[in-house]
């Protein structure tokens, strides 16, 4: 009993009682599966949110900007179907529509934006697949 | 009597159209417009544009453009029946835009009532922060 409580010393602080048991003190650093992830301890947990801050050294560090809704900083309210060069700027090379995860628009402006492609589409002055 | 709706009209045609041909095509769908008790707010040629994708073994269009008004959307069916028997146009869409219009009209005076709101609560907000944290202590 006694001999066991001294190496888990920090952790029965707030359970004593519970503390005999050995099981869930190993089951504790390894809670999460690591499915045969090389090097699993010591290695940056990729749980929880991770802020752009700055990569360990030696690696390759990812500046990553924050992308912000051309439309919210703009204060648009309405996106027109007619301003085909504004719409272009929104569509892959071949066509298609690119995701709010490239261009960083908000949600509202992105519903707002694939309808007015859609329609400058219809009236050709949009491709709905390139040419080749 | 329903409210008005706006509705956006656009066709393309021929590039080789003559110029009289398209007034000619404009001022009969104003006719028709007007006969079915709608009206045609404004037409805005845009001309000669390269069209996105060939249609009709075409790759260039004369864009015309009318911002159309009426109370009920008969008026529409006559409109692109017109449209689609006329040769010299190769294309056309009508879209009901009123809708649209309404909600950004809608947001741009929240926007406004919002901006004109915010000063008064910039400036109330410190103090009330200051107050809190002499509170606190």
């Amino acid at each position: 009993m006694a001999d066991e409580h001294a190496p888990h010393a920090p952790q029965p602080e707030h359970h004593a009682p519970a503390a005999p048991s050995a099981p869930p003190a190993a089951s504790g650093p390894a809670a999460p599966a690591h499915s045969g992830s090389p090097g699993g301890m010591g290695g940056p947990r990729p749980q929880g949110p991770r802020p752009g801050g700055p990569a360990k050294r030696g690696k390759r560090s990812f500046v990553r900007k924050k992308k912000v809704c051309r439309f919210c900083v703009d204060k648009v309210d309405y996106i027109d179907y007619k301003k085909s060069d504004v719409l272009a700027s929104f569509i892959q090379e071949r066509g298609k529509i690119l995701p709010r995860r490239m261009t960083g628009t908000c949600a509202r402006h992105q519903r707002w934006l694939t309808v007015a492609i859609k329609r400058a589409q219809n009236i050709a002055l949009l491709p709905f697949a390139a040419e080749l | 009597m329903a409210e008005e709706r706006q509705y956006d009209l656009i066709f393309i045609c021929r590039p080789d159209t003559p110029e009289p041909d398209i007034d000619k095509i404009v001022s009969t769908l104003e006719h028709a417009a007007a006969e079915k008790g709608a009206r045609i707010e404004k037409t805005d040629k845009w001309g000669r544009k390269r069209m996105a994708y060939r249609v009709s073994r075409l790759r260039e269009g004369f864009y015309v453009f009318m911002d159309l008004r009426s109370s009920h959307g008969e008026v529409v069916k006559e409109l692109e029946r017109r449209l689609k028997v006329s040769d010299a146009v190769i294309k056309y869409m009508t879209i009901r835009v009123d809708e649209e219009l309404k909600r950004q009209e809608k947001l741009k005076k929240h926007r406004e009532r919002r901006a004109a709101r915010r000063p008064r609560k910039t400036v109330s907000a410190p103090s009330q922060g200051g107050e809190q944290a002499a509170q606190s202590f």
